[in-house]
């Protein structure tokens, strides 16, 4: 990635009316291809370890600190993402040389923003560069607490979240504090309202879970996650945001250390304490209020909801915020649709045209990243639509479990310029929208049936009057 | 009452019947073409109605062809008739062209619409 360095400039400034010199030009040749080299050689450890289509996990992820002791208080989440192979680079958020990208090129593709005072970024990196990195495919975690800055707050409000406007706010909690040795002030809230989604939380809920007999039967629970931030809410008019981690409905955002003189801005369930966005593009970004939600302290703290006999011995925030940022960096949730086929029944290649009611066979394989390979997604509602203007063929794909999705169907009565389209969007996913331009003609001239059965009389009829009317002339004529 | 009116529509048919004998052959001949041509239609009609209106094209080039011609042989006979003294100035051998000429028309479209 350095600038390639001119090892012999000579060659280079030759002027064109100068006879050549065939050694220096074969010099300058081989300097050239010397730079080509050195320059691909230099180039390849970014090519490979760059995000790219055939492993989407993320590789390289920026971390900005308001102070660097938060490296060591929140050691534990980034051994965890060193552990699952992340190459992280710690920086001061006030750093003058922080830059997301070089001569074009994204040197990240994730940013986790642990600064949450920061009123300022240092070097180039900006309110318009954070959201053009997010823009352009790369993925975000953005934490606040009680002293988060405008900037920081502009930053969640373009994702799509509102933070509270108040700025000595923090989310109270009355009922489902957690319990800790004094009384407190109920900040430190244990929230377990978590959203049902095996793709954004993991199926692994093993080591945390416990059955809890409610009268509606069973149902597996996570051990609730240690809370102490501020509260946002989700910006109406943005569907791509949702909350992950809601507080319960008695909880209120208001400054803990004064009398509530008015009514709180933001109550109950309406406050987000964790909230993703998937962007149209597949960027993933998570936002939250609380820095210490990442905390060593609160990975290893036990926990005891108020009300609640059940006492855990160690929080779920680890298991939490580990699972969710599996997601967030692509490690799972990420499909991909390759091979769309499609061709008529009986046969192979895949036509240039279809005609009216040929039936046709229909297949794509879907796969969804695991992290480390490309494993067969199953699902029972992929559907594909034959769609112009509208569809007029909506089938529901059966699958082999391989990842291989199949159906067959008959072209409709209608001639035009078609589309098989397959439109995929579910929770947690990423969405996959896929068409393929088809043509449909109508029969030919010589693909009408010629002479059908059950119109012989009628053909019968009509000769029979031909030759009535050949006779008739005949006994007319000559009938004397 | 009954046997009056049953011997009315006797009497009716009787002289219906002497008048025609009456008539010249070449009209009796016309008479049973278009006969033979409206009872042909009938018959498709019905086969129509049980089998379905399928080869709708040919359903109507059957049906169509057999009303034409029975409208044009009609033309045909009040042409010819002597006793029409409207058409009286028109040669018969005239009237008969026209009817071959008309005939011809026909069929060419029926051929093409049969499908």
């Amino acid at each position: 990635m350095s600038p390639p360095h001119r090892v012999n400039p000579q060659p280079l400034s030759l002027s064109p009316r100068q006879p050549k010199d065939p050694t220096t030009t074969k010099m300058a040749r081989i300097n050239f291809s010397v730079l080509t080299i050195l320059s691909v050689i230099l180039l390849l450890p970014v090519l490979s370890l760059s995000f790219s289509p055939d492993s989407p996990s993320d590789r390289r992820l920026l971390v900005l600190f308001d102070d660097l002791s938060l490296k060591s208080s929140h050691s534990i989440f980034f051994n965890s993402l060193k552990s699952r192979g992340f190459d992280l680079d710690f920086k001061l958020a006030d750093d003058p040389k922080l830059a997301l990208q070089r001569y074009g090129q994204y040197l990240y593709d994730g940013l986790i923003l642990f600064s949450p005072s920061i009123e300022r970024f240092g070097g180039a990196l900006d309110l318009a560069a954070v959201l053009d990195f997010v823009d352009s495919g790369h993925d975000l975690i953005i934490a606040a607490d009680s002293s988060a800055s405008d900037l920081i707050k502009s930053v969640a409000t373009e994702c799509g979240v509102d933070f509270d406007e108040d700025p000595s706010a923090l989310v109270i909690d009355h009922r489902s504090y957690a319990v800790v040795g004094t009384e407190g002030d109920h900040t430190l809230i244990a929230a377990d309202d978590f959203i049902e989604s095996d793709v954004l939380l993991g199926e692994n809920k093993i080591e945390l879970k416990v059955r809890v007999l409610n009268v509606y039967g069973f149902w597996i629970k996570q051990a609730p996650v240690l809370y102490k931030g501020i509260a946002h809410s989700l910006n109406a008019a943005n569907n791509l945001v949702l909350k992950v981690l809601s507080a319960s409905p008695a909880a209120y955002s208001a400054n803990p250390s004064s009398k509530l003189s008015s009514p709180p801005s933001l109550t109950g369930s309406s406050i987000s304490l964790v909230s993703v966005v998937q962007a149209r593009n597949n960027a993933r970004i998570m936002i939250t209020g609380s820095l210490d939600l990442f905390s060593n302290r609160f990975f290893r703290s036990s926990i005891q909801k108020a009300g609640s006999p059940k006492k855990y011995d160690k929080s779920g925030n680890e298991q939490f915020v580990a699972e969710l940022s599996k997601w967030v960096f692509h490690e799972r949730g990420h499909l991909k649709a390759v091979n769309l086929r499609h061709n008529k029944a009986g046969e192979t290649d895949e036509p240039a045209m279809y005609r009216i009611k040929d039936d046709l066979d229909f297949s794509v394989e879907i796969y969804e990243w695991s992290g480390k390979s490309w494993e067969p997604y199953v699902a029972n509602d992929v559907q594909v639509q034959f769609y112009m203007m509208s569809p007029y063929v909506l089938k529901t794909l059966s699958n082999d479990k391989k990842g291989l999705y199949h159906t067959s169907f008959k072209v409709p009565d209608v001639y035009g310029v078609f589309q098989f389209k397959v439109e995929y969007n579910r929770l947690g996913y990423t969405s996959l929208l896929l068409s393929k331009q088809i043509p449909v003609r109508p029969f030919k001239h010589n693909e009408y049936e010629r002479f059908i059965t059950a119109a012989f009389p009628y053909y019968g009829a009509s000769f029979t009057m031909m030759a009535g009317f050949f006779i008739f002339s005949f006994v007319y004529l000559y009938h004397k | 009452m009954a046997r009056t009116t049953s011997s009315d529509a006797q009497a009716l048919f009787h002289s219906l019947r002497s008048a025609y004998t009456s008539t010249p052959t070449s009209l009796k001949i016309i008479d049973l073409y278009v006969c033979f041509a409206v009872f042909t239609a009938i018959i498709q009609v019905v086969y129509m109605a049980v089998v379905g209106s399928f080869p709708f094209n040919s359903f109507l080039s059957g049906v169509l062809s057999c009303v034409g011609t029975a409208v044009l042989a009609v033309c045909l006979r009040i042409q010819v008739n002597k006793e029409n003294k409207e058409f009286k100035d028109l040669a018969p051998e005239r009237a008969f062209a026209d009817f071959v000429l008309c005939n011809l028309v026909l069929h060419l479209v029926i051929m093409n619409f049969l499908g």
